[in-house]
């Protein structure tokens, strides 16, 4: 063999093998999705009902029934906001409708929500485990008792540093834990209804709970002094919802989640979006409704700050098995508050990510941590907000949940008036579902029921600034400090922000050199393969009729970028010929993701696009490569070359190619 | 496919590849009702495209043509070599004509695809080594 045939060789084999991945090329179901949504929003069951029976008494279950069964309809919102961004929340959404300003007001009010979701589920965890741990020890009759408030504080504090590391270090997918958990929870919540319906049986008699709701100087807040809101009537029964919507707390997290949930997306979320239903109703509502028939009225409040645990130890039975039965309820619901301390840890992060991609946020909080690859400034400003808010509480839990219902209620108001504003501003934009009860009118869909949803969240927000001055003082001032840090970053960051704006926001792509082109494959999840070739990331389309048009889920599509290269030695690339690769690959990541199908990014060095692929199928054994059609040459002189360059390696199976754009495709196997 | 039949040439004084091409043009049309000026332009348009030429020292000019109803080729055996724009080098040229129908565009690829497994870089190197068209042809497998 002569000097220029061994040349040839090397120049036609490819060089560089880079293994693109992100964090969002796994998608999870229905099921799964739903799991990480409740353990932070079906966590709230535990605390939820206390504290409204602290701020309106013996009506309380009523109540907390009543914001289980209106979380439906905001679930409906959320599909429709969902429907219209595949990155959706707060931010993005209010963003699209209301502006950055108001979106940054929003995302305050939100991030509120979760700097107190930690601290009050971190506390109601340590509750019910003293709750648990005084009544052992009560009923072994040793004459010991903890102070709850301390330990509470001392347990919160332990997971939220628990979960800081594991957020700093990058925790792997948590939804498997969290359907465990859910799971568990279920059947715990199986035992008490069951246990609940013969303990009644065996009372005979049933004694609702009244539904006027008895509101405490304190829970009237400066409404006190205005003599019309002190009437118990329409006004009371929206200051006692005020005062239960906190059991709405975390269903920001199903926007959060959206983007993981796998194809098709919208029928997914329909499944995922009606489980969360059946659970808040069942598993807050019902538990809650429950505890208020079975719990002695005597003894409510002793149990305000571990009601379940209250109800578990009131049902009829040896106090044995009540004992165990409170146990189990200890450790899911300990299992679900601690979950719902790392979602309010990733939700938070997450929230400050997005706000961070539009450009407001200055460098030193997208610091990515050297090992890690985390955001780990903004998580440590995170964790350290909750123990401070911890610290700050000494223990209580009723003064985090007067304070709490702040964010969720604000947030919801800037989300729900954005989604009905969306619908005038962004008509023409595609929805696959809209919040039912419209009247179509010329070129609008007017959201009756959108609006109606709208209105409730505005009255009670306005309510609840009357009302809760906690949450009213802390509230807005939290959300003020944190505007003006937005605002002074975002001017400190203008330049970068104009910059970042004209490119739009990049993913964090990990990429991993492999020796050979077979290690880029060996963890592929299916035994079978599509190459999709991509160059141009406003070429995607056939990547799009890849992922619309699969009908197998079991098959891996490898997405691949050739990148040319002038000399091989010097590794430099092409001048005019290479395109920007983090930008391709994140318009790529972008359509997986609205589609919910993952991707398998793999980028190579070669001066030979189709030896290139060629050589790429044939390590991943992929039984077609598909291409987009080139804007230089026509789609027959592609497929001309893609044949040569299949046939031209030293072995090869039977495989097809097609070359796809609007309307027409070329497909030929060989 | 297997009855194409090619004319060979044999190469081994210095020249270029558009000379060869226009060489080689000129000698599948005689005999035909083929406009060489045509031809010649079909080829040198798809040789502006994608190029033809593979690493392997296979160049592979080609045109699918109006009014043709088989398939026309020749080769040229250039055992010294010659540089395309790309920088690869030429050991051997198959220049093939084929009808522009959409029915025969499969045939078109097979063909491609067989050129391309056959005229490996092994395969190319031993007909650089042959003296005479004849031991060519014996080589060839059309």
């Amino acid at each position: 063999m002569n000097e220029d045939t061994t040349n040839a060789q090397n120049k036609s084999k490819v060089k560089s093998v880079v293994v693109i991945s992100t964090a969002m090329l796994t998608f999870i179901t229905f099921w799964k999705a739903a799991a990480i949504v409740l353990c932070d929003f079906g966590s709230s069951a535990f605390y939820a009902g206390g504290i409204a029976y602290n701020a309106f008494g013996p009506a309380f279950p009523w109540y907390i029934l009543g914001v289980s069964f209106f979380s439906g309809l905001l679930l409906m919102m959320y599909l429709e906001s969902c429907s219209m961004f595949t990155r959706s929340g707060v931010f993005p959404v209010v963003s699209a409708g209301l502006g950055e300003k108001a979106a940054q007001l929003a995302a305050s009010a939100l991030l509120f929500d979760m700097a107190l979701t930690g601290p009050i589920s971190g506390l109601s965890a340590g509750n019910y485990l003293i709750g648990l741990i005084n009544s052992t020890l009560a009923i072994l009759k040793i004459n010991f008792s903890m102070n709850p408030e301390i330990f509470s504080m001392v347990f919160a504090a332990a997971v939220v540093i628990y979960f800081w590391y594991q957020n700093v270090k990058g925790t792997e997918d948590s939804s498997e834990k969290s359907a465990e958990i859910i799971k568990l929870s279920l059947i715990i919540c199986a035992i008490l209804f069951l246990w609940s319906a013969i303990t009644l049986a065996l009372r005979g008699t049933v004694k609702l709970p009244p539904l006027k709701p008895q509101l405490t100087k304190e829970a009237m807040g400066w409404a006190v002094n205005i003599p019309f809101m002190q009437k118990v009537g329409y006004i009371g029964v929206l200051i006692a919802l005020g005062h239960s919507v906190l059991a709405l707390s975390g269903l920001e997290t199903l926007a959060q989640v959206f983007r993981e949930l796998e194809y098709p997306k919208i029928q997914n979320l329909k499944k995922t979006s009606m489980i969360i239903f059946v659970f808040a109703v069942v598993f807050t509502g019902g538990l809650t409704f429950l505890a208020a028939l079975i719990i002695p009225p005597a003894d409510i409040a002793k149990y305000s700050d571990n009601l379940i645990s209250g109800l578990a130890m009131s049902l009829k039975g040896p106090t044995f098995l009540k004992l165990l039965l409170q146990a189990a309820v200890v450790f899911a619901g300990g299992l679900m508050l601690c979950g719902a301390v790392n979602t309010s840890i990733i939700g938070a992060n997450g929230t400050m990510n997005r706000i961070a991609e539009s450009g407001i946020l200055t460098d030193w909080f997208r610091k990515i941590h050297k090992k890690y690859g985390t955001t780990y400034h903004i998580i440590n400003t995170i964790c350290l907000t909750q123990l401070l808010v911890i610290f700050l509480s000494r223990g209580h839990v009723y003064l985090i949940g007067q304070a709490y219902a702040f964010g969720v209620l604000w947030s919801f108001v800037f989300e729900m008036v954005s989604i009905v504003v969306l619908r005038f501003k962004n008509r023409e934009q595609k929805r696959e579902f809209m919040m039912p009860f419209n009247i179509k009118f010329d070129h609008f869909y007017i959201p009756i029921g959108a609006g109606f949803v709208g209105f409730i969240v505005v009255a009670l927000a306005g309510i609840n600034l009357l009302t809760k001055k906690i949450a009213t003082i802390s509230g807005v001032s939290f959300g003020l400090i944190l505007f003006t840090i937005f605002y002074i970053s975002g001017r400190l960051n203008a330049k970068k922000a104009n910059i970042m704006f004209e490119e739009g926001p990049r993913e964090k792509l990990n990429e991993t050199q492999v020796p050979e082109l077979n290690k880029a494959f060996e963890n592929l999840p299916y035994k079978e393969n599509i190459l999709v070739t991509v160059k141009n990331a406003d070429n995607l389309y056939h990547l799009e009729k890849v992922l619309t048009d699969l009908k197998d889920s079991e098959i891996n599509i490898i997405v691949l970028y050739v990148r040319p290269l002038e000399n091989w030695n010097a590794g430099k690339d092409r001048a005019g010929t290479s395109v920007d690769y983090k930008e391709l690959f994140t318009q790529v990541i972008l359509k997986a993701e609205n589609f919910g199908r993952p991707v398998h990014p793999i980028m190579v060095n070669s001066n030979d696009f189709f030896a290139a692929a060629a050589q790429v199928a044939f390590a991943a054994k992929a039984q077609k490569i598909v291409m987009g059609v080139s804007g230089t040459y026509g789609a027959n002189e592609q497929m001309e070359y893609m044949v040569m360059a299949w046939a031209a390696l030293p072995e090869k199976y039977k495989i097809t190619a097609e070359i796809l754009w609007p309307g027409r495709e070329v497909s030929f196997k060989f | 496919m297997d009855n194409l039949n090619p004319q060979i040439y044999l190469i081994n004084t210095p020249t270029t590849k558009q000379e060869i091409v226009k060489y080689l043009v000129s000698n599948i049309c005689t005999g035909t009702a083929l406009n060489q000026e045509e031809v010649f332009k079909a080829i040198i348009k798809r040789e502006q495209g994608i190029s033809t030429t593979l690493e392997s020292g296979l160049s592979i000019p080609h045109a699918r043509l109006e009014g043709l109803t088989s398939f026309r080729a020749v080769v040229a055996v250039i055992p010294q070599g010659i540089q395309d724009n790309y920088g690869k080098n030429i050991k051997v040229m198959f220049l093939f004509l084929s009808p522009s129908g959409v029915q025969y565009f499969p045939e078109h690829l097979k063909l491609l695809a067989k050129l391309a497994e056959t005229f490996t870089t092994a395969f190319i190197d031993e007909l650089c080594t042959l003296k005479t068209t004849k031991e060519i042809a014996a080589k060839l497998p059309f």
